[in-house]
């Protein structure tokens, strides 16, 4: 996460453009070792139960429609695999099948280090380590394609980064990677973090269900995507002021960064706000960084400033645009590319891209890993989020990923 | 309804590539209740005193007074027995003509057993693994008595059997009853009760004067029927690629128990504590964990108390990696404590041995060491007894002299003294 931010005065966000929930796209959660271990990952809106949630863990209530307990961390509610094939009615209605059922027996966590279970005192009965809440980390398969690892690292005592992902089954056709980075020195940002990526990517994800006329031209196909990511700004805007009520009203209200690929093969259209990255990760050839840092770092480079030199500068972290109630501007950047060859999209925060930040050297070690491991974004991304740990895990590492195999036909490269 | 606590005494801050983590672990049980009183239990005592020919006179005259005070504080209910030990083992109640191996105490049987006590007849030698093996076999054929406890009482050397002989026999007793050794006199040897002691999880003691042998029996037997407590474990569970370095009791005694462990699982060690009265125990844990990058943090042990496989108390022992020297330089007062108390047992043993070796030079700088460490835990029993053996130049360095004619008592006193321990000064 940012260690600071500059702050403007306060604004007041953005109101929602559409208070109708948008119907979900092949939102698929993969389980990491037992289903009821992995995270709520659905970018949807949720129906509130009526009554606060009790945390099966520690006791501690909760809000009707908190998905992790505040106190300490235990997910609340079941969840249940997600079809990649939602029931329209039930999507437009805005209701999440799967919703916040209470489970009355809290079965037994698996621990996320060892597949080990979690003991009642709170340690895994393995490996010793301390369980981790599923905020803390967990992963998103959407396809076969397309997966992410979000963790809270070492240093971090919680997780303020946060992702959401979706995806088409078909490699390379459609897909959105969403990942937020919260701001540490704000408290409830990684509620923040979280209710941004997942209504970013719920926005993104809706717009191709009503947006796949045929013989779009590319021309209108980037400028379509363009407007969706700067709505999926406002949306994502508008969801941290519903996520983090009263907490709008400090003076440090909570906030993120936002970063997204939206791909709609061949066209991938990025959105950056904050230090968040997308990059290219081509298989061979030129590896780019596809967004622009709104940071300190990033102004002294564009003032001639060497990358090495500036991203190792204590104020580095400072970002100079973020999501939140505070934000100045929080417009993203778009950028469409039509990326060539084979490769890899990577969306990651800065606990990933602090240890590799030039788009060779982590196509280097993003090729390593795939050497070792494969070619599963899901285990690749757990590869890098290992990678960053053991460079010492100062901060929250979020690593997405989305595969294109395939040369794909390359339209003319935008200007 | 007995209540068991555990406390962990650690500094969990290790510096970066530090792999050992070592705590004090003080176990609690409060409202522990009389022996043998507990739903489907009841206990069993065995009185064993030396009748060989060496104990003729004042010897014999006052073990038969403290056998009778020791019978008469066996509760009503208890299963009971007395032996009669020389070269040979005899039962001397029951009657050897009784059926039963073991009877329950009433008014009648315990007048009955003081009158066979009264009637000893010193003669013939010692084999004390007889006396193990006799106790053993009555207890076994009293399978009611799940709790046993016996007393051995002796004042000479285990002149008649092999060393190999007893050890087989203790090794056999190990695990059916407890005991605990005394030794009256100057004649007996310190290491072959303390083996016995050890072994079957009991204490270990000089009675210096025959008279006071009543009082000493009269505590004793006290204790074992205030054990409430059958059985118990200490578990301790190391994470998956972890060694557990040590186990050890450091108070009220140091008993290393680390060579005693059976596993419960492929995580878990079980080391047998024998029964619980109200007391406190501490043990020191030290566990070899990968190190783990800083700040990391994970369950280096648990530390529980068993009872018939529950666990009644539980201590987590825990490890962090900082870069912050203020944090991971602090020794736990506890660990620093316990640690130099360790060292303080075995530097008298080892000193003693050196002495009774010929070898004046170890035995100078071993009990030199012993001083300083009972100056420095504030040990003054320990302190009270190396005077006795040594002249003490500089308590703080340790610079000692051995003194001639040192009588035989004082060191073993000195010797059956070592293994007990102050608590931490708070």
């Amino acid at each position: 996460m940012s260690d600071a931010q500059l702050h403007g005065d306060a604004v007041d966000p953005v109101d929602p453009v559409d208070p109708v929930a948008e119907p979900v796209i092949e939102a698929v959660v993969e389980p990491d070792p037992e289903p009821d271990a992995a995270p709520a990952a659905e970018p949807v809106v949720e129906a509130a139960p009526a009554v606060p949630i009790l945390c099966p863990a520690c006791g501690t209530v909760n809000d009707p429609d908190a998905k992790f307990c505040e106190e300490c961390g235990t997910q609340l509610g079941e969840l249940v695999e997600v079809s990649s094939g939602p029931d329209a009615s039930e999507a437009e209605a805005g209701v999440e099948p799967d919703q916040v059922t209470s489970s009355t027996s809290a079965p037994r966590r698996a621990c996320v280090y060892c597949g080990g279970s979690i003991a009642d005192d709170g340690y895994c009965e393995l490996c010793g380590k301390p369980a981790q809440s599923e905020r803390d980390h967990w992963q998103e398969a959407p396809a076969a394609w397309v997966g992410g690892v979000c963790d809270r690292g070492i240093r971090h005592e919680i997780n303020e980064d946060a992702m959401a992902l979706a995806a088409d089954p078909q490699a390379g056709e459609f897909a959105v990677l969403v990942v937020c980075d919260g701001v540490s020195s704000t408290p409830g940002s990684d509620k923040a973090s979280l209710a941004a990526a997942r209504a970013a990517t719920a926005h993104l994800a809706a717009g191709r269900s009503t947006d796949l006329a045929e013989g779009t031209s590319d021309e209108l196909a980037q400028a379509r995507w363009s407007a969706r990511m700067l709505e999926a700004g406002e949306r994502a805007s508008a969801a941290i002021y519903e996520a983090i009520g009263e907490l709008a009203a400090r003076t440090n209200p909570p906030s993120c960064t936002f970063a997204a690929a939206v791909i709609d093969g061949p066209l991938v259209v990025v959105g950056g706000v904050g230090d968040s990255r997308v990059y290219w990760i081509a298989d061979s050839g030129k590896s780019r960084q596809l967004t622009t840092d709104d940071s300190w770092s990033q102004e002294m480079m564009a003032h001639g400033m060497s990358r090495q030199q500036a991203e190792s500068a204590p104020q580095a972290h400072s970002i100079t645009r973020w999501l939140g109630a505070d934000s100045p501007d929080e417009a993203p950047h778009v950028v469409p590319t039509y990326p060539t060859g084979a490769g890899w999209i990577l969306v990651c925060s800065d606990g990933l891209w602090n240890y590799c930040s030039d788009a060779d050297d982590l196509a280097e070690l993003v090729h390593r890993v795939v050497g070792m491991v494969g070619s599963n974004p899901v285990q690749v991304s757990s590869s890098l989020v290992d990678w960053a740990n053991e460079q010492g895990g100062q901060d929250n590492i979020t690593a997405a990923l989305a595969r294109f195999d395939s040369v794909v036909p390359t339209p003319a490269q935008p200007a | 309804m007995a209540e068991f606590t555990a406390s962990v005494f650690q500094n969990e801050f290790l510096s970066d590539g530090a792999t050992d983590v070592h705590a004090i672990v003080t176990v609690t049980v409060s409202g522990a209740g009389q022996a043998g009183q507990g739903q489907g239990m009841a206990a069993g005592e065995i009185i064993i005193v030396d009748t060989s020919g060496s104990m003729t006179g004042e010897n014999l005259g006052a073990a038969k007074h403290a056998a009778a005070v020791a019978i008469d504080q066996i509760l009503d209910g208890t299963w009971f027995a007395v032996i009669s030990g020389t070269d040979t083992a005899a039962r001397a109640f029951p009657y050897p003509n009784a059926r039963l191996p073991m009877v329950q105490m009433e008014p009648g049987a315990r007048a009955a057993a003081k009158q066979a006590v009264a009637s000893f007849q010193p003669s013939g030698g010692t084999a004390m693994g007889t006396w193990l093996t006799l106790a053993r076999e009555l207890f076994q054929a009293t399978p009611q008595a799940t709790q046993r406890h016996a007393i051995l009482l002796t004042d000479g050397k285990n002149e008649h059997e092999s060393a190999q002989a007893l050890s087989q026999a203790i090794y056999n007793a190990t695990g059916v009853f407890q005991c605990d050794a005394r030794g009256v006199g100057s004649r007996w040897q310190v290491d072959e009760l303390r083996q016995i002691a050890t072994a079957l999880l009991g204490t270990v003691d000089l009675i210096a004067k025959p008279a006071d042998m009543a009082a000493d029996f009269e505590s004793i037997i006290k204790q074992s029927m205030g054990r409430g407590v059958a059985s118990a474990e200490l578990r301790v569970w190391a994470p998956q690629g972890s060694e557990v370095l040590f186990v050890r009791q450091v108070a009220p005694t140091v008993e290393d128990l680390t060579t005693r462990k059976t596993m419960v699982n492929p995580l878990t060690g079980s080391y047998p504590t024998g029964s619980w009265g109200d007391e406190s125990r501490d043990y020191h844990v030290a566990v070899r964990v990968a190190s783990k990058p800083v700040g990391s943090e994970q369950l280096a042990a648990r530390v529980q108390l068993t009872v018939r496989d529950e666990v009644v108390a539980s201590g987590l022992v825990k490890a962090r990696w900082s870069n912050d020297d203020a944090l991971t330089a602090r020794i736990d007062p506890a660990v620093a404590h316990y640690t130099g108390q360790t060292e303080l047992a075995s530097a008298i043993q080892d000193g003693l041995a050196a002495k009774a070796a010929g070898d004046a030079a170890t035995a100078t700088v071993k009990l030199g060491r012993a001083v300083q460490l009972a100056a420095e835990t504030g040990n003054d029993e320990a302190t009270a007894k190396l005077r006795k053996v040594v002249e003490i130049d500089d308590a703080n360095e340790g610079t000692v002299r051995l003194r001639r004619d040192v009588a035989k008592l004082d060191e073993m006193a000195l010797d059956t003294a070592s293994t007990k321990t102050t608590r931490v000064r708070k």
